[in-house]
């Protein structure tokens, strides 16, 4: 018996189809095999895919908006993964590759609210108890400081640092222009008067 | 599926205690009745062990070194986690309207009329109960600078609301500092 599983979000509709696994002991209305999904985004092409299409979709959005989430927006995906997600000119662009040979790339523009739309989806499947199928989900991490580096502007990152120096060398050329103490005239003859004892 | 646990557990810093106040305090500023919201929420989550009343619920949130009023306690991971908690639910309630102010789909005039109406009433707010010489209360109420830094609020109200939205914020208000 099909079953299909459905998070809709404004402009996002995203539908699973499975199988229960009964062979592991789950119950008939759980997906534990999934056959297929199919994700529809506002005006834009459905697409459709398997369960490695899937997890190459959350392994990129779901790092993406913990990115942003800190106001980090990074390119998530590397050369060969099916699916790619960056920032395009203050919107966000997922780039969806096919497998079949020259077959060009599709990109979808999303927008600030289309792309929470579509988080909100997977974060629903996620956490669907409706649902076993073995996916890897990536667990949101404390970003370190050099991946929020870029998140200020630079003339505020070395402002800091080109004061410090700056003020260094100012108080360098002032203490330079100091005039050097004299030695004390009586010191020279105490020391040089040598002694003869003995 | 369980919710993915952030790891590791420790408290929020300053820069994470902050961005938190911001962000009630622009979930106040998006609803007239959030403040009373946030107390019948914090009831209806079970909350009123960490936070018996408005007035501790308000003391917790005066950690925040921005505030002008401001304590010098800090604020424990289990007071973090039912702010978030809170926030969490705030957003979801207020995600149509997070939403329409994120959309390129609406009409621009319309769309700038809501973000003036935010922004206003977020400066009110800023400016009532802010320490307007902190150098992160300037930024928000500077002309240049406010409106970027206001949509990044709303921004990040819209990724931290829904099911997945808790974790997702607590990782980012635990982000090192910059």
């Amino acid at each position: 018996m099909k079953l299909t599983s459905r998070y809709e979000q404004t402009s996002c509709r995203l539908v699973l189809e499975g199988l229960p696994d009964l062979s592991a002991g789950q119950s008939s209305q759980t997906i534990g095999i999934l056959t297929g999904f199919s994700l529809a985004l506002a005006g834009k092409t459905e697409l459709e895919g398997q369960r490695d299409h899937l997890q190459a979709l959350l392994n990129v959005v779901l790092p993406y908006a913990r990115g942003l989430i800190s106001g980090v927006a990074r390119p998530q995906g590397a050369q060969d993964v099916p699916v790619v997600i960056r920032p395009v000119d203050g919107q966000h662009e997922l780039e969806l590759r096919s497998s079949q040979p020259n077959t060009p790339p599709l990109r979808l523009p999303l927008d600030d609210a289309e792309l929470s739309d579509l988080v909100r989806c997977l974060d629903r499947l996620q956490l669907d108890p409706q649902v076993a199928v073995p996916l890897e989900w990536p667990a949101p991490q404390p970003l370190r400081r050099s991946e929020l580096r870029h998140r200020l502007p630079l003339a505020r990152r070395v402002a800091a640092p080109l004061t410090g120096i700056a003020a260094l060398l100012v108080a360098g050329v002032l203490a330079s222009l100091l005039p050097t103490p004299k030695p004390p005239s009586s010191a020279p003859a105490a020391v040089s008067t040598p002694s003869r004892g003995g | 599926m369980a919710d993915a646990p952030v790891q590791p557990q420790r408290a929020l810093s300053r820069r994470g205690v902050e961005r938190l106040d911001l962000l009630l305090l622009s979930a106040e500023a998006l609803d007239l009745n959030g403040g009373e919201a946030m107390v019948w929420l914090s009831e209806e989550m079970g909350l009123t062990e960490l936070f018996p009343n408005r007035v501790e619920l308000w003391k917790r949130r005066c950690s925040n070194p921005l505030r002008r009023t401001t304590r010098r306690d800090r604020i424990t991971e289990a007071e973090a986690d039912g702010l978030i908690r809170i926030l969490n639910a705030l957003a979801d309630r207020l995600y149509p309207m997070l939403r329409s102010l994120l959309s390129s789909a609406e009409p621009p005039q319309l769309s700038e009329q809501r973000w003036a109406l935010f922004r206003g009433r977020l400066q009110e707010l800023l400016k009532e109960r802010f320490n307007p010489r902190r150098g992160g209360v300037q930024r928000l109420l500077d002309p240049q600078e406010g409106p970027q830094l206001c949509r990044e609020l709303i921004q990040t109200m819209a990724l931290s609301a829904g099911p997945g939205g808790f974790t997702r914020l607590k990782a980012s208000l635990m982000d090192a500092a910059a």
